[in-house]
């Protein structure tokens, strides 16, 4: 198992305290494409944000490649971001100054790689997304499906043991949204890339191998 | 921390920003520093102006005064070895007397205006290398060496020339006019007033100067001397001077800088200094806290994308860093313009068009301290400035920051 999620709680505290995730376990193995489905306010995305070290769990344990990463120090989680998990969120996050090639090379700046090789590595991530011919566009010249295959592009650089993707397809019309899951599955077949995707799509399912359903913050078996 | 990276950050997002408000972020910055150096030099301007005039009215460098108890500096080999001295430009010897001046402008022993005012001994040479009197003549004409029974007085003691105390003065009285001086001794003596002489220095306006062989044959000396003042070419080396004029034999004689005897002067210039000082520490925290606005509302609006450089595994530093280059950038940007500004645009308006302060022509006094002193100021208000609102914005989570 690559992911191993154990009792995990999640409380957002207020006056009325609320239960996001409730006692939740389950494992994702090595090379998995996996789909977080559930009505809105079910959970997925809180138990995306627990596994991808950008909240911190109430209870429970998350072990990723055999590592208890709950126990981290937020510099630690800072590390353990760049060198093993890899992000899509749903509205691109590009940042509006870099290029293309900037934004795909700047986490390869952040491991002290050296310029050239990360210039050429950027440019292949590219080229593998289909955008070598858009390397040195700003995200306000390109169209949402090109912005989010920079994001993905941006998000494996770094040959993340995991990737992570929130709604990747939400804000993208159907052409669009059916290349990047294609995309997605290719990376899965051709080079085992861990995928875990929230997506609230029904017709994703079609594309990843297995599907975890939430429910009001627990794991249902697929159909309740 | 990883410094390229910051860098990296800092550069795309000041380049390839809004341009106008690059353009208005820099323009600010510049105002700030200009504003910094401005106030300073103008304080700088006013403090030396006000001791340009003693020294150049008043007492020159150095001023050399009798031992206690004696009337006149009796060593006369040390009062003519004084200009031997390498350094020293002269020194000029005075009789010092105080008089009662008066004038009766009918003839008629009625409506006598009179006053009790300074007047010095003068030889006009050694008078003029060591003071600029000679050059502040408004009416008339100055001494010349053999000039007997002729005065030249200051605008305070003629009256109606512009100055302070014409409750005090002669009335107006004007060259040629005829005025009656009663020495400390007792003799009167009549003297043809030859010229009127206005500083920027109202002590030095209120004596007046006759020739030293004039006052010798009125009080029956010679070659002696009430007070000596010693011109240097070197401001701020009197310490070293007066070492030297001391091994000449004048050891018990009191012997004081221009700086110990201002005096009234002294306290306006450290007021001036004070204010100065004040104002460029409000001028330091207004650039400072402009800096922290200016790259507050930058984090405010990159609030999403900070979130995002955490999330792909970004240190905080790192992002904390991106933004002090920024401010720093703006400092520097900042700091360049306005000493162009200063050295190329106003220093040369003012030096062509220096503004008339009571205690003399004022012009902007722009050291390299001053210069040295804004920087320092600048950069660290900009490094202040810029980390407290970085150092904020990374603190938050990274869910708060994406998604609000």
């Amino acid at each position: 198992m690559i992911i191993e999620v154990k009792k995990l709680k999640k409380t957002y505290e207020g006056k009325i305290p609320t239960h996001a995730l409730k006692d939740v376990s389950f494992g994702v193995k090595k090379g998995e494409f996996v789909a977080l489905m559930g009505r809105s306010g079910s959970g997925k995305s809180t138990l995306l944000h627990q596994l991808g070290l950008l909240d911190a769990p109430s209870s429970g344990e998350i072990i990723i490649d055999g590592t208890n990463v709950v126990v981290f120090t937020e510099k630690q989680k800072t590390e353990f971001r760049l060198k093993k998990l890899g992000y899509v969120f749903q509205s691109y996050a590009l940042l509006p100054e870099l290029t293309a090639l900037e934004s795909v090379y700047l986490p390869l700046m952040l491991s002290d790689i050296p310029k050239a090789q990360y210039i050429k590595k950027a440019t292949e991530m590219l080229e593998k997304v289909g955008l070598g011919e858009r390397i040195h566009h700003l995200p306000k010249e390109m169209s949402g499906g090109e912005q989010q295959r920079v994001a993905i592009a941006r998000a494996l650089v770094n040959d993340p043991a995991i990737l992570f993707a929130d709604e990747p397809t939400a804000n993208l019309d159907s052409e669009s949204s059916e290349t990047i899951l294609e995309l997605f599955k290719n990376l899965n077949k051709e080079i085992g890339q861990t995928i875990i995707m929230v997506t609230h799509e029904p017709d994703d399912k079609k594309h990843v191998d297995r599907v975890i359903w939430l429910k009001d913050g627990i794991i249902k078996p697929e159909g309740t | 921390m990883n410094i390229k990276a910051s860098f990296f950050l800092a550069r795309t997002t000041i380049f390839r920003g809004n341009k106008g408000t690059l353009v208005m972020t820099i323009l600010i910055m510049t105002l700030a520093y200009v504003n910094l150096i401005f106030i300073s030099s103008v304080f700088g301007g006013i403090v030396e102006a006000i001791n340009e005039q003693s020294i150049d009215n008043l007492y020159s460098n150095i001023v050399i005064t009798p031992a206690d108890d004696e009337v006149y500096i009796k060593n006369k080999d040390a009062i003519n070895s004084i200009d031997t001295i390498p350094g020293i430009v002269a020194s000029s010897a005075h009789y010092i007397n105080d008089a009662v001046i008066s004038y009766d402008e009918n003839n008629n022993g009625r409506d006598i205006q009179q006053g009790k005012w300074i007047i010095k001994s003068i030889d006009v040479e050694d008078e003029s290398k060591t003071t600029q009197i000679s050059d502040s003549i408004i009416e008339g004409e100055y001494l010349e060496a053999n000039d007997r029974n002729k005065i030249v007085i200051g605008k305070e003691i003629a009256g109606k020339h512009g100055g302070d105390l014409d409750h005090l003065s002669l009335g107006g009285v004007y060259v040629g006019d005829k005025i009656d001086v009663k020495f400390n001794n007792d003799i009167k003596r009549t003297y043809t007033i030859k010229g009127i002489f206005s500083t920027k220095n109202s002590q030095a306006d209120q004596m007046a100067f006759i020739t030293t062989k004039e006052l010798e044959s009125m009080l029956h000396v010679h070659n002696l001397a009430s007070e000596i003042i010693v011109k240097i070419d070197e401001k701020g080396q009197e310490e070293k001077y007066i070492e030297q004029i001391r091994q000449l034999g004048l050891h018990d004689e009191d012997i004081k800088t221009w700086e110990e005897l201002t005096g009234f002067t002294s306290s306006a210039s450290k007021s001036f200094t004070m204010i100065s000082i004040i104002l460029g520490a409000i001028g330091t925290i207004v650039a400072g806290v402009t800096i922290f606005i200016i790259i507050f509302v930058s984090i405010v609006n990159k609030r999403r994308q900070i979130g995002i450089l955490k999330a792909i595994g970004m240190k905080e530093s790192t992002i904390i860093l991106s933004f002090i280059m920024q401010a720093i950038f703006y400092a520097i940007i900042g700091i360049i313009i306005g000493v162009s500004i200063i050295l190329f645009i106003v220093r040369p308006f003012f030096i062509n068009n220096p503004l008339d302060f009571p205690v003399g022509w004022v012009s902007l006094k722009i050291t390299f301290n001053i210069i040295k002193i804004s920087n320092i100021s600048l950069m660290v208000a900009a490094l202040i400035g810029g980390f407290i609102p970085a150092f904020r914005g990374t603190k938050e989570s990274i869910l708060d920051t994406i998604w609000g």
